[in-house]
């Protein structure tokens, strides 16, 4: 069982995150993460870039399956509405 | 040839190409599943899947080729589009038919 917390603590390490919220079960989490680093990227490239701060847990297969929502500050903004 | 080879081989001969857990028919994974089930109902009738459960070499050269860690990973045309997340996020919106369509048209 994995806490999600730590794995808040793993990303926000490797990238500035505005905010950063994963949820899970222990084996299947989902992440909301904001950071400005996003911006310009393209959706593929933002993942890449939160699957390097993880890369060594996912290929050990600690972490297993990790679902991402990646996004600005300015398209969090308007998300919140 | 080597692994990246074939993987190339596969994504750029095939329009359309999913990486997954199982098979179409049995997904062995949901986010797996998922992404079969969107192009379905996205009208894609010639999905090429490869199995990466039954290879070791390809479970582990699909990651290093579209530097993406996790699977499923789905090509059009040789592109890597992105993994369950991303796929489902454009169906949503709607790219993911724009996508498609001119590769469902010309099948």
């Amino acid at each position: 069982m994995l806490d999600p917390k730590l794995i808040e603590q793993w990303i926000s390490a490797g990238l500035p995150c505005e905010h950063i919220e994963v949820d899970g079960d222990g084996h299947h989490f989902k992440a909301v993460i904001v950071s400005g680093d996003f911006a310009g990227l393209s959706r593929v490239k933002r993942q890449q870039r939160v699957y390097q701060t993880v890369l060594d847990k996912l290929n050990s297969g600690e972490l297993h399956a990790l679902s991402l929502q990646t996004l600005t500050p300015d398209e969090w903004k308007n998300a919140l509405g | 040839m080597s692994v990246q080879e074939q993987i190339h081989e596969t994504v750029t001969t095939n329009p359309i190409v999913l990486f997954m857990k199982g098979t179409s028919q049995f997904p062995q994974c949901g986010f797996s599943a998922k992404v079969v089930q969107i192009l379905k109902q996205s009208g894609v009738k010639s999905l090429v899947t490869v199995n990466v459960l039954a290879d070791e070499d390809i479970r582990n050269g699909i990651k290093e080729y579209a530097n993406w860690p996790t699977i499923p990973q789905l090509y059009v045309n040789g592109e890597f589009i992105g993994g369950c997340d991303i796929v489902s996020e454009m169906f949503a919106t709607g790219e993911l038919e724009k996508v498609l369509e001119p590769v469902i048209k010309a099948a």
